[in-house]
């Protein structure tokens, strides 16, 4: 019998480091679970968006959801808007939500709206969320049970809140230890595994299993394991972002979905909390100044928030390497969350990248060292195979674009599409997407996230061998979506109301 | 104080309503009238019993829900435990309106001091951001047509009964398991002993008239006092 599993060490604070020590606490209830991170390193806090996995998350970690939306200031996320990529003119929006019909069905009725002559958004024929998401509303009323909604759904949230309501959380009620601490080195096992993380102090913390989930400085997946980085931005462009937070009007709406924006050289997020928006300008530095990136942010900021002076803000400057490790685990040491890989933040990726991640390493926990290595194996292609998607994904809605910006010509050059995707868009123009594209466990953009992008950005949908829907299938949809504009309070209602309704100062747990 | 509105989207555009059940919208009410056109629904809940208007003398029948004022021995928090409420209920708070001019149509009036109606943003809207209809207002104007249809057919149920002579004071005792006695009084039931003794002309003459399965349904309904009194013994048990 070779050693047993049972002491898990993370390496990194941020939402990566706290998701991880709650995930696993609450997943792996037999594990010890000790959390090093060092004092005052800031958060990247560019995640603020998630996937409704995070429901299911926050669910097993046991933190009620009042809770989770009061500490972290977040609203509902249904999906994503994509303002201006197809040609940049003024009617040029597509949603991309959360909400998806059956696989069988979407086919049938995306080619009755094909057939019916492309009437209204493509998302608006085929899911009801269009039409809440257009009006500002929430998924979900606050009588019903928590996580559930009338509609899928995610969050909006403030991640430096998040992250310290995970490490309270995670310290007070899941029994982690937490321990502030630079770590300056690792000791080695015979077998070359990280023995245990040398700290300042001198004292050594030993362990069995690794996470590194310390961010971009990734100090154990490559700086003591030796990952190397693919690079991907032959692909994916953008390597800049500049950030800002903007207060907003009490009362002003909050919207249903991230917006973002396209313009000459990147696009724009915009993400609706109860008391600010998070807006950024993400551009590809070899096509755009940092200067006119500027002026692109304020001028945004001028046109769509109103109240705000563009004048008085600081924009925060990330720079970014798109691409990922070659490896993600290497004989006991785990990288999670930026650690891992970062690509621009166009489908928030990130977030779900770390779930994924903890569900893999949760339902195929290595109970012995002795079976570590086929795990590794394992997820280390689970997550190739994941990242290759995301990369292809994000990557698809540049594709079918007509902007004429040089930019955006680039985008859609064939030497910077990878080969799959070339290869699904010319299965697509006679097939619509399906499981056959996209077969594995927990794919991430299923077949119906594609043809919402896909469609979204005018590609036609395929009609040879198609079975329409009946008309009167798409009138059940608009008459679901009458019924549930009518039910359901506007975000900014729902969440005023739960303020109200939450103690001002609470108790500790 | 009620405070009737004619329901139009000018002025409530954005008016939204409590649907889900509590004692907060008002459903803390021990009765509800019932028509005699929903007997059959009725009757698998709760049971029905007239009373007789102090004033005009006319009777009127009720569904229960409780042996006493303020008690609804259906309602659980924001549960309603039976899959039917009595139309003159659930339709709250809207109302009938006639307009002042003979022939024309009923109105949908609302009580706005109804606590049915939200403040706040959360609840049902009855018009949508066009101004039309929700599904919700149209269901519920769809309902007070059903109201007001079975208000006036129910009518002639009643004076058949009185005709015949089929209706008779009912009191109620009951012991409950901690021992106190809970009563009913001032209802009216179906005279059974009279309805047997019915002749053949008697009988066809309330069988054509659609009387008599509504008769056997309020017979029925009595049934459902074995279910609120389990109801009430429960609610003592929990405390």
């Amino acid at each position: 019998m070779s050693s047993p599993v049972q002491h898990i060490v993370i390496v990194g604070g941020g939402t990566a480091g706290w998701l991880s020590a709650c995930v696993l606490a609450a997943r792996l209830r037999d594990k010890r679970i000790t959390l090093v991170e060092a004092p005052d390193i800031p958060t990247i806090g560019v995640g603020e968006g998630t996937w409704p996995t995070m429901r299911e998350t926050l669910a097993t970690i046991g933190i009620p959801e009042a809770e989770f939306l009061s500490q972290c200031d977040a609203a509902f996320k249904q999906g994503s808007r994509f303002d201006g990529w197809r040609d940049g003119s003024p009617e040029d929006s597509y949603l991309h939500p959360f909400s998806a019909p059956p696989a069988a069905e979407i086919r049938d009725l995306a080619a009755a709206w094909q057939a019916g002559g492309q009437l209204g958004p493509f998302a608006a024929a085929i899911t009801p969320q269009h039409w809440v998401c257009a009006a500002n509303l929430a998924p979900r009323q606050r009588a019903m049970p928590d996580y559930a909604g009338a509609l899928n759904y995610g969050y909006h949230l403030d991640a430096g809140k998040f992250a310290a309501l995970l490490m309270r959380h995670a310290t007070q009620r899941l029994g982690v230890t937490r321990i502030a601490a630079q770590v300056t080195g690792v000791t080695r096992a015979a077998n070359g595994d990280i023995a245990a993380l040398m700290l300042q102090d001198g004292t050594a913390i030993a362990g069995d299993l690794f996470l590194d989930c310390s961010g971009q400085a990734a100090i154990l997946i490559a700086g003591e394991c030796g990952a190397e980085w693919v690079d991907r931005s032959d692909v994916s462009f953008n390597d800049r972002a500049l950030a800002v937070q903007v207060p907003v009007e009490p009362g002003s709406p909050i919207a249903a979905q991230t917006i973002g924006t396209a313009h000459e050289a990147g696009w724009l997020w915009d993400i609706g909390l109860p008391t600010r928006r998070g807006i950024g300008c993400v551009y590809a530095s070899r096509f755009l100044s940092d200067d006119r990136a500027a002026d692109i942010l304020k001028a945004y900021v001028a046109a769509k928030v109103p109240g705000a002076d563009p004048a008085s803000l600081t924009p925060r400057k990330l720079s970014f390497r798109t691409g990922h490790r070659d490896r993600f685990w290497i004989g006991n040491c785990l990288a999670i969350g930026l650690s891992a890989g970062f690509i621009e933040p166009l489908e928030a990726s990130a977030i779900v990248l770390i779930e994924l991640s903890l569900k893999a390493l949760a339902e195929n926990f290595p109970q012995s060292r002795a079976v570590m290595d086929i795990h590794a194996s394992r997820f280390n292609e689970l997550f190739r195979y994941r990242w290759d998607r995301v990369v292809e994904f994000l990557k698809l809605h540049y594709v079918p674009s007509q902007r004429t910006e040089p930019y955006w010509q680039a985008q859609r050059a064939p030497e910077t599409i990878p080969p799959r995707l070339a290869e699904c868009l010319a299965l697509w123009r006679e097939q619509p997407p399906s499981p056959w594209d996209f077969p594995r466990i927990d794919e991430m953009f299923p077949a119906a996230s594609q043809q919402y992008v896909l469609h979204g950005m005018g590609v036609p949908v395929p009609l040879a061998g198609a079975a329409p829907a009946a008309p009167a299938r798409l009138a059940d949809i608009a008459a679901k979506a009458r019924a549930l504009a009518a039910a359901l309070p506007t975000t900014r209602d729902y969440l005023d109301r739960l303020a109200a309704q939450s103690p001002a100062a609470r108790i500790p747990a | 104080m009620s405070q009737h509105q004619i329901l139009n989207p000018a002025d409530h555009g954005q008016l939204r309503i409590h649907i889900e059940a509590g004692a907060e919208f008002g459903d803390n009410v021990m009765a509800s009238l019932a028509m005699p056109a929903e007997f059959r629904e009725v009757q698998a809940h709760y049971p029905i019993v007239f009373r007789r208007d102090a004033e005009t003398g006319k009777l009127a029948a009720l569904a229960l829900f409780g042996f006493e004022a303020g008690e609804n021995l259906y309602l659980d928090g924001s549960t309603w435990e039976a899959r039917y409420r009595p139309m003159a209920h659930a339709v709250q708070p809207f109302l009938i309106g006639r307009p002042a001019e003979e022939g024309a149509a009923p109105q949908v009036h609302i009580d706005m001091a109804n606590p049915r109606v939200a403040k706040g943003g959360e609840g049902m809207r009855v018009f949508d951001e066009t101004g039309a209809p929700t599904p919700y207002l149209e269901s519920m104007a769809n309902m007070l047509g059903d109201l007001d249809y079975g208000w006036h057919e129910g009518a002639a149920f009643f004076t058949a009964l009185e005709a015949y002579g089929l209706v008779e004071p009912f009191t109620l005792e009951v012991t409950l398991d901690d021992g106190s006695v809970q009563s009913l009084v001032g209802y009216l039931t179906i005279h059974e002993e009279r309805l047997s003794s019915l002749d053949g002309e008697a009988l066809t003459d309330l069988m054509a008239q659609g009387h008599l399965a509504r008769i056997y349904m309020v017979l029925a309904s009595l049934a459902q006092f074995g279910n609120l009194v389990a109801r009430k013994n429960r609610k003592i048990a929990l405390g």
